[in-house]
């Protein structure tokens, strides 16, 4: 079990209690995201549209790396790793 | 005497101004909910006012929240609007927040439906029937979206109210929203690539008579309407208007409503650059310029679907806010004009409320 820390952008700074940051605790990637989702459940609405799927302008990163088009996250996490909640940038 | 409070929805958040009746000064709050686009904003609430705003960012979706210390704090409300999975529709944008008589909410939302909330907005169901009406399988979205933008209620009767959704048409319902009927003859089409049988109308706004309850009127995509038996058919009311496309419509006194025409549907802005409203107080056979107090210089503005209100303790009293940002308030029924001391950005709702007693 890692202890990781977990970013959002300044709009969804509500849904984490209002901070920017929040440490979590898992083992892999798929992991933290289930955890992160699990402890601030109101971050679900604003990540995944209606279908479950993550909306277009919205990416998780891994250490600065984008893992949204990952379909293995079961990558194993060390101690101090980041995920950060990106909003892409789209438009000028 | 109560005050006059207007909540302002704007793209990057929301703002408040109350009106001191004996200095005749605004004073105005906000932002609130800071980089939210706010595309409703009502009080509510039984007993304790309420803030409800309809928030939506093009990247994280669509949500209401509420604030119970006038703004000063949000809770985001986790039973917000939402479409089953299995109903195959988005939830893009809250466009408009009513209260029942019973103290119910309604919520009129992008893709096209409608909710109720009986727990003062922290869950909310879909009201099933009107998007299992069979027409919906030819709905198709206007310029801003498939949006139910207008809730129109009968004061008389609580299981009637009418619906309009742009570039479809105008529904009612007589059994509190159980079934819908469409209520288009007279409107004619436009063209949205649909078969343009009974929908493919594109209502922009439609409000009731304080003096008829079977009495509304219509802005459409092009042309003023007027119905007298509760939307069964609809008959052109634009004559003496300088255009007949344009977005906002409200109603003051019986027989008195206000239009914000625009120069056409392809230059969003007003004719000739000049910042009007035009008001007619024998519903609608005749139309007067009512636009003294408003800037002379030149105004190519747009003034959007639900960002004019009247006041309810006045049924002289119209705000409307602008595409630019600026507000604008009657007490007068249009007589002389009032710009509100705050410049915002692009103005998406507007609403009127009275505080106390």
């Amino acid at each position: 079990m890692a202890a990781i820390t977990v970013s959002v952008p300044g709009l969804l700074r509500e849904c984490i209690g209002g901070a920017l940051r929040a440490k979590l605790a898992a083992a892999t990637a798929a992991e933290a995201v289930e955890v992160m989702l699990a402890t601030f459940p109101r971050l679900k609405v604003h990540l995944y549209d209606e279908e479950g799927r993550m909306r277009d302008h919205v990416f998780l990163a891994l250490n600065g790396a984008s893992i949204k088009r990952r379909t293995d996250l079961d990558i194993p996490l060390r101690d101090g790793d980041r995920l950060d909640v990106v909003q892409a940038v789209s438009g000028g | 005497m109560s005050e006059l409070l207007l909540l302002v929805g704007t793209e990057k958040g929301a703002f408040t101004a109350r009106y001191d009746e004996s200095t005749a000064q605004w004073s105005t709050s906000g932002p609130h909910l800071p980089g939210w686009e706010v595309s409703a904003l009502t009080l509510a609430g039984n007993g304790t006012p309420r803030l409800l705003a309809g928030t939506t960012h093009y990247v994280y979706g669509a949500t209401i929240r509420s604030s119970d210390d006038m703004g000063r704090t949000w809770d985001e409300q986790p039973g917000s609007p939402a479409y089953d999975a299995e109903r195959g529709f988005k939830m893009n944008r809250i466009w408009t927040i009513e209260r029942t008589a019973s103290g119910s909410l309604l919520a009129g939302v992008d893709e096209a439906g409608i909710f109720r909330s009986d727990d003062d907005g922290q869950t909310w169901s879909e009201l099933r029937a009107l998007t299992d009406h069979p027409t919906r399988v030819n709905w198709s979205p206007g310029n801003g979206g498939l949006c139910l933008h207008t809730i129109v209620q009968d004061p008389h009767d609580a299981n009637r109210m009418w619906v309009a959704i742009s570039a479809v048409g105008v529904f009612r319902t007589d059994d509190g929203g159980a079934s819908w009927e469409l209520k288009t003859r007279g409107i004619p089409p436009v063209p949205t690539g649909g078969d343009g049988v009974g929908i493919d109308r594109c209502v922009h706004r439609i409000a009731l008579d304080p003096g008829a309850a079977d009495t509304l009127y219509m802005q459409f995509h092009g042309g003023v309407f007027r119905s007298t038996d509760a939307a069964e058919s609809w008959h052109p009311i634009e004559s003496g208007l300088p255009s007949n496309f344009g977005f906002p419509l409200v109603t003051g006194r019986p027989g008195e409503l206000f239009v914000a025409p625009l120069e056409s549907d392809e230059r969003r802005y007003m004719p000739d650059g000049r910042l009007r409203v035009f008001r007619s107080r024998d519903a609608g056979e005749s139309w007067q310029d009512v636009s003294a107090g408003l800037p002379g210089e030149p105004q190519f503005v747009n003034v959007l679907r639900g960002a004019m209100a009247r006041d309810p303790g006045n049924v002289g009293g119209v705000m409307f806010g602008t595409t630019m940002g600026q507000v604008y308030a009657t007490h007068d029924s249009g007589e002389t004009w009032q710009e509100l001391p705050m410049q915002l950005p692009r103005v998406l709702s507007v609403t009127a409320h009275r505080m106390g007693a």
